[in-house]
């Protein structure tokens, strides 16, 4: 079992809000191996972000286990888990989360302002990782609300990718990129993994997640297997046919 | 995080909101300046009062007596023999006026006799040449320490006066040395007590004793023993009478010590009354620096998230709040000194203008406690104030802020 990176067991997330209780997560189990490199698809509002927080450690269960390399989060202090976040986790979130007015390479080096390491190299890690997603150098300096959406894209993964983490966590990195950056992202992604990172991303397109070794698949809070994904698309899809028949034989009725 | 880093965010997010902070910081800009034009100003008065007065000479006694009669030096010697434990000497000066001319100008001035003693106990000092020495007041010779103001309106300079001769009554003088002074001290020329005993008609006599207490010298002791000595020397009661007339007796007796202390405690009221106004715009100040940075948290939450999504401890979102709140103070506690100086300086010109007559020049002080003590007083108020923001910011959850709108 330590060889898991992560290792998930029935891990329950509700959220209590003005308008009640939502569950966003049943009871999930996941295990992903050290060097492994895994897709998580689902449809919007399958709880998919969700996951990804309670993974990287912003978030903790409402309920079950998870463990992080063997490292049972839920009895971390808020800043030992921030020391796990700033050491050992790298994260692309979904909506970029880049400070507006700071410039690109001061965005890619604030995981190193909080990590504690040495100051003479960050700026030479920060051009590292630009370059890791082909970003034109041109840009560095430039203030990151003046750059493309894809641009801001790139220079968040970048981010994550700065700090040398072992897990990368990454919220559908590819959403805002055309086909030729997606796959440039993607390569990335498995130069990590080759370097013996672990990687984990979420994605709605099934080109992206066929570069990943492993797919899952998540509704309603649950996650399903290829198999189980299959057999539920094809109930769903014999439940719709049932349907369409009941509302032709209203009509003829 | 490292202090450089925190410098960094500091300093871009005053940066950034550049105009807001100096709207904020205004009520610090004027608690301090009141704190440093109240401080500067009372040092400069107190620093013009005690040069001009003398009153740095803190073993200088100032004894009036006026007995119902003539005091005569006899008496004088008596005084000081019978007090010779107390004081190092007693001393005497005459006062008299006179034309003093130079052949071309004439000048009224009050001439004081005095002997050299007189100089080390008021701390007077040559401006040019020397004083009058003690074999000049042996001989009586017809030497003078010239008034400022009389030299230069003779010789356009103090250096040119000194070795010239003036005319007073039928004599020549020379002139050894020159005098400063401005308001109270202003336009005394002094001779040799003997010479003017000898040579000047219509002297006072004895109308100034002035005591030089021994070192060391307890000098609220010194007065009351000095009064006591001198009622029954004369034989006079315990109480002068309450509106003392010319036929009349009176006694007082005047340390430089005491006159500083009263100086203090008139001094102390008029600070008093600036300490309210500088602590009641601080305290007002601070509440806008605690709003301003309450406004900041909120605005900012998304990028406190982020923050700390990327590993923030809550000391390092502490610091960045602490340190843009203490830093604004701080800048604001600087704007504050400066307008604080220049709100001294102006102050001080038109004290000096409507005080013509005295002549008092007022320089307000600037006092590196002053400085310290406000840029401390900021620093204080930028904790204080800023503590709350800073640990609000510090306790947000980072998956609801980086989801907050
Ligand atoms: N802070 C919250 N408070 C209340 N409900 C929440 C909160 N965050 C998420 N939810 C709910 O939890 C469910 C899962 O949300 P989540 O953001 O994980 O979806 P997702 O799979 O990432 O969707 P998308 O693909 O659109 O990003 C949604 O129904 C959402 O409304
Ligand atoms: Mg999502």
């Amino acid at each position: 079992m330590a060889s898991h990176v992560i290792h998930a067991e029935k891990v329950c997330r509700i959220y209590s809000s003005a308008a009640g209780l939502t569950p966003a997560l049943r009871g999930v189990s996941l295990d992903v191996e050290r060097g492994e490199f895994l897709a998580i698809m689902g449809p919007s509002g399958s709880g998919k972000s969700t996951l990804m927080s309670i993974l990287g450690c912003l978030d903790r269960p409402t309920s079950g286990l998870y463990l992080l390399e063997g490292i049972d989060v839920s009895k971390l202090t808020d800043d030992e888990l921030a020391h796990v976040r700033s050491t050992r986790l790298g994260f692309v979130f979904q909506s970029f989360n880049l400070l507006p007015r700071a410039t690109v390479l001061r965005n890619v080096m604030l995981p190193l302002v909080y990590s504690r390491g040495s100051t003479a190299d960050r700026e030479l890690r920060a051009w590292q990782a630009l370059a890791e997603v082909g970003l034109p150098e041109s840009l560095y300096t430039h203030r990151s609300n003046e750059l493309s959406g894809g641009q801001m894209q790139r220079v968040a993964i970048a981010r994550a990718l700065v700090n040398d983490p072992a897990l990368i966590l990454a919220d559908e990195p590819t959403g805002n990129l055309d086909s030729a950056t997606g796959e440039l992202v993607m390569r990335t992604f498995r130069r990590m993994q080759e370097r013996g990172k672990t990687v984990v991303l979420i994605t709605h397109d099934s080109s992206v997640a066929g570069w990943a070794d492993r797919v899952v698949h998540i509704r309603d809070g649950r996650l399903l297997s290829d198999e189980q994904e299959r057999a539920y698309v094809a109930s769903l899809a014999q439940r719709e046919r049932e349907a369409l028949v009941g509302t032709q034989e209203v009509t003829s009725a | 995080m490292r202090i450089r880093d925190l410098f960094y965010e500091t300093f871009s997010a005053i940066q950034a909101n550049r105009g807001r902070s100096l709207l904020t910081i205004l009520g610090i800009v004027i608690g301090i300046a009141a704190v440093i034009s109240m401080t500067a100003l009372i040092d400069g008065v107190k620093a013009s009062l005690v040069g001009e007065l003398g009153l740095s000479q803190s073993r200088t006694v100032m004894i009036d007596c006026w007995p119902g009669r003539e005091v005569t030096m006899d008496d004088i010697d008596a005084l000081e023999a019978g007090m010779s434990d107390d004081y190092e000497f007693i001393t005497v000066a005459s006062y008299n006026s006179g034309t003093i001319s130079n052949g071309v100008t004439e000048e009224q001035g009050t001439l004081l006799g005095v002997e050299p003693d007189y100089f080390e106990a008021m701390g007077t000092k040559a401006i040019a040449g020397r004083l009058i020495m003690q074999s000049e007041e042996g001989a009586g010779s017809r030497v003078i320490l010239l008034d400022q103001t009389i030299a230069n309106r003779m010789w356009g300079s103090e250096d040119a006066a000194v070795g010239q001769s003036v005319h007073i009554g039928n004599d020549d003088y020379t002139v050894v040395g020159v005098v400063g002074g401005s308001g109270m001290m202003s336009g005394q020329s002094f001779v040799p007590l003997s010479t003017m005993q000898k040579r000047m008609s219509g002297n006072s006599g004895v109308s100034q004793i002035i005591g030089f207490a021994r070192e060391g010298t307890d000098m609220d002791g010194i007065a009351a023993r000095t009064e006591s000595h001198l009622r029954s020397y004369f034989n006079l009661p315990e109480e002068d009478p309450s509106s003392p007339d010319g036929s009349s007796y009176y006694i007082g007796v005047t340390t430089m010590a005491s006159v500083i202390e009263q100086l203090d405690s008139t001094m102390g009221a008029f600070q008093a009354l600036m300490t309210c106004v500088a602590g009641v715009s601080l305290v007002v100040g601070g509440i806008g620096i605690m709003n301003m940075m309450l406004t900041n948290v909120t605005e900012r939450i998304r990028e406190i998230g982020l923050r700390k999504a990327l590993g923030a401890r809550r000391a390092d979102i502490t610091w960045q709040f602490l340190l843009e709140s203490i830093t604004l103070c701080l800048v604001g506690g600087a704007f504050g000194i400066i307008l604080g100086y220049a709100g001294a300086n102006v102050l001080a010109q038109f004290a000096s203008l409507s005080s013509e007559i005295g002549g008092m020049s007022v320089t307000p002080v600037i006092s590196p406690t002053a400085v310290g003590l406000a840029s401390g007083i900021c620093v204080g108020i930028g904790v204080l104030f800023g503590f709350y923001p800073a640990w609000r910011a510090a306790r947000l959850d980072p998956v609801e802020s980086l989801r907050y709108q």
